[in-house]
């Protein structure tokens, strides 16, 4: 554990109690009609956390929506009080609750920014120092002389952002702003996050952008119900949330299956000597599963059945992402595999070893064509539809994670 | 507290600057609104009760008659004193409630900060006041006690001005309940007829009257400004330290209990 003056921020065992809104008594009346009879009802939406966040670190706090991820940051920032424990900060706090929290719609850029920066702590002359930085960082150029109220929502966070990092706090919060602006912008804020970071200040960041803070933070804590379940290094903390989201929806979610109804028999095509009755996506060790994890063996699961002795069908399954992209077709005769003739009940099981899916949803598309290749015998679209989980959190980047060989020279 | 006041100055300052430049921002006839409503209200009322009611004013401290109009405003601008700072000062937490829910700050800085426009505003009317004794020719060294007098008003309704903008933003009715009492207390304070009317008049009323701190500012402008004639001393000191040490009562139960202010708003 470091030393107490190498921290910025030291937690110890500091909870939270809100009165349940319905018992607030805001009205005197209210007060006379029930008296103190009635005893509110407590609401810990932090407790007993205790958490030790190194100076010049970047420190992650995630969890569900109500998890008091903000509650604490709350605390942090001294705009709460915490019921128990204690809250040591070292230096400057500044907060981004919320971006252009303070200004005022009638006032021009220029002149809110010296009211923010007045608000947030900074002496006037070092406001006067860093204005011209501020404007310039925001990109509004001529803009800035305008009264706020006529910005664009865009433009009203970038100045916010700009002043709140301008500040120059000890220990900057950041509260799900890092979403803000056009892709430059927020490429701009995350440089200057970074820049603020080597120059010894630390950042505490809530976000649900899991890959984001996994790129950006040293530590993070994962909170449940205002508790810490886990905290640690940026990438074990978010494996280990991520196992238990993917858990928490495997438990409420139905394994992914389909039984082909009979109602369904007049839509089918082809001419039904070989046919497809059940679809299923199971695991590597063939047990059903509710959605396949990326970089683990998963498999698509056929019973198909031939009322008359068939020669060597090809089963193919086609991929397609919920985007409407096709992202991949497999069937047997593509990889050499003949089945012989068939005749009966048989199941055809086909595995994705060490998927290669980024997370997502797919639907699966099942067709079945004779041994030559050109007669359909039964199709099956939208057979059944499965997500693919990730425990790194790898969202948006892309359909398919390549494997490559990368030399240097 | 002075510390507080005196380390917290530059965002006093700061919100006082916002409410300054934006009061009057849209608005075509700007920082002219804040003579034309008060000297409405003058013509109307001085109308109203000089003529239908009949009420005489006492004389004018040069002994050249007397003038409702000037007797009315001198009360006027002492009791608008009170009355806006503390209607002011109750608003003001609900309307940076954003900013206090979000950002740390001390929240009596807004208060304050509002308050001293308000002091602008105050400081037209005392000009027209002024020019209006000019004109009248009333004119004596008893003038320079308003300042002390005016500073004591001050004090006095911004100290509960503080107290009641913290209990508003538990309880919501404060505000109702006070507009209903500074109602009331207007007709109490003798604005609108002088103190000498009451003389053998109901008992119980008169009674009301003086203990209502307001009648001894009031009253003590009238003498300053109106009838030339020094207050007793101790008067003008009790009215400041009284204004002080309401300040300071307001300041010290504001800061008690506005540590959860960002729960409450």
């Amino acid at each position: 554990m470091s030393g107490r003056e190498t921290l910025a921020v030291d937690l110890q065992g500091v909870g939270k109690r809100f009165l349940r809104h319905s018992d607030r008594r805001n009205s005197i009346k209210e007060r006379i009609v029930r008296g103190r009879s009635r005893r509110p009802e407590d609401f810990w939406a932090v407790r007993d956390v205790t958490l030790q966040i190194p100076k010049g670190s970047v420190y992650g706090l995630i969890g569900h929506n109500g998890s008091g991820k903000s509650t604490l940051l709350k605390m942090i920032g001294g705009i709460y009080r915490p019921t128990t424990g204690s809250i040591t900060t070292d230096g400057r706090v500044a907060a981004l609750i919320e971006l252009g929290a303070g200004f005022h719609p009638d006032m021009t850029g220029r002149e809110n920014i010296g009211l923010n920066g007045s608000i947030l702590g900074l002496p006037r002359k070092e406001i006067a120092a860093v204005t011209d930085e501020i404007i310039e960082f925001s990109g509004l150029g001529d803009f800035i002389d305008d009264p706020v109220k006529h910005y664009s929502s865009g433009m009203y966070v970038r100045l916010g952002f700009s002043v709140a990092v301008h500040m120059k706090p000890d220990v900057l919060l950041v509260d799900e702003v890092l979403a803000v602006g056009d892709e430059e912008f927020q490429r701009k804020c995350f440089d200057h996050l970074y820049q603020l970071r080597r120059s010894g200040r630390t950042i505490i960041v809530v976000s649900h952008g899991l890959g984001q803070l996994e790129g950006l933070c040293d530590e993070i804590a994962w909170l449940e119900h205002g508790v810490v379940q886990e905290h640690g290094g940026a990438v074990d903390t978010i494996a280990a949330y991520l196992r238990r989201v993917n858990a928490d929806e495997s438990a409420r979610n139905p394994m992914v299956a389909a039984v082909r109804g009979e109602d369904d028999d007049g839509m089918r095509s082809g001419d039904q000597t070989v046919r497809v009755n059940t679809a299923e996506v199971v695991d590597g060790s063939g047990t059903p599963i509710t959605h396949a994890e990326t970089g683990a063996t998963f498999a698509v699961r056929l019973g198909i059945t031939a009322p008359e002795p068939a020669l060597g069908p090809n089963v193919r399954i086609a991929l397609q992402h919920d985007s409407g992209t096709l992202v991949a077709m497999i069937s047997n005769h593509r990889w050499g595999v003949d089945f012989g003739t068939i005749e009966g009940d048989h199941v055809v099981t086909m595995a994705i070893v060490d998927n290669p899916l980024l997370p997502g949803r797919y639907r699966v598309h099942i067709d079945v064509f004779d041994y030559t290749g050109s007669r359909l015998l039964d199709s099956w679209n939208d057979a059944v539809e499965f997500a693919v989980r990730s425990p790194r959190g790898e969202i948006g980047q892309g359909l398919v994670e390549l494997r490559p060989q990368i030399t240097f020279d | 507290m002075l510390t507080d006041l005196y380390t917290q100055r530059a965002l006093v300052w700061a919100f006082a600057n916002r409410d300054f430049a934006t009061r009057y921002r849209s608005s075509v006839l700007g920082w002219a609104w804040s003579l034309i409503q008060p000297l409405a209200t003058l013509i109307v009322f001085a109308a109203v009760f000089s003529v239908v009611f009949r009420i005489k004013a006492p004389p004018l401290g040069n002994g050249e008659g007397s003038s409702y109009a000037a007797f009315l405003f001198t009360g006027l601008v002492t009791w608008n004193l009170f009355s806006s700072l503390l209607n002011l000062s109750m608003t003001q937490l609900k309307s940076n409630g954003e900013l206090l829910k979000k950002v740390q700050f001390p929240a009596w800085t807004p208060i304050l900060g509002a308050s001293i426009v308000q002091l602008v505003q105050v400081a037209l009317e005392l000009v027209v006041l002024i020019l209006m004794f000019l004109w009248l020719r009333n004119i004596s060294w008893t003038w320079i006690l308003a300042i002390p007098i005016l500073i004591g008003t001050m004090l006095f309704a911004q100290g509960i001005g503080l107290m009641l903008s913290i209990i508003n933003a538990r309880f919501g009715d404060v505000m109702y309940i006070v507009a209903v009492v500074l109602g009331a207390l207007y007709f109490l304070t003798p604005i609108l007829y002088p103190i000498s009317m009451l003389e053998g008049q109901n008992e119980w009323l008169g009674l009301i009257i003086k203990l209502n701190p307001m009648s001894w500012y009031v009253q003590s402008m009238h003498d300053a400004m109106y009838s030339l004639v020094a207050p007793n001393g101790w008067v003008i000191l009790a009215l400041l330290v009284g204004g002080f040490l309401t300040f300071w009562l307001g300041f010290t139960v504001f800061v008690r209990n506005s540590e959860d202010i960002g729960e409450l708003l």
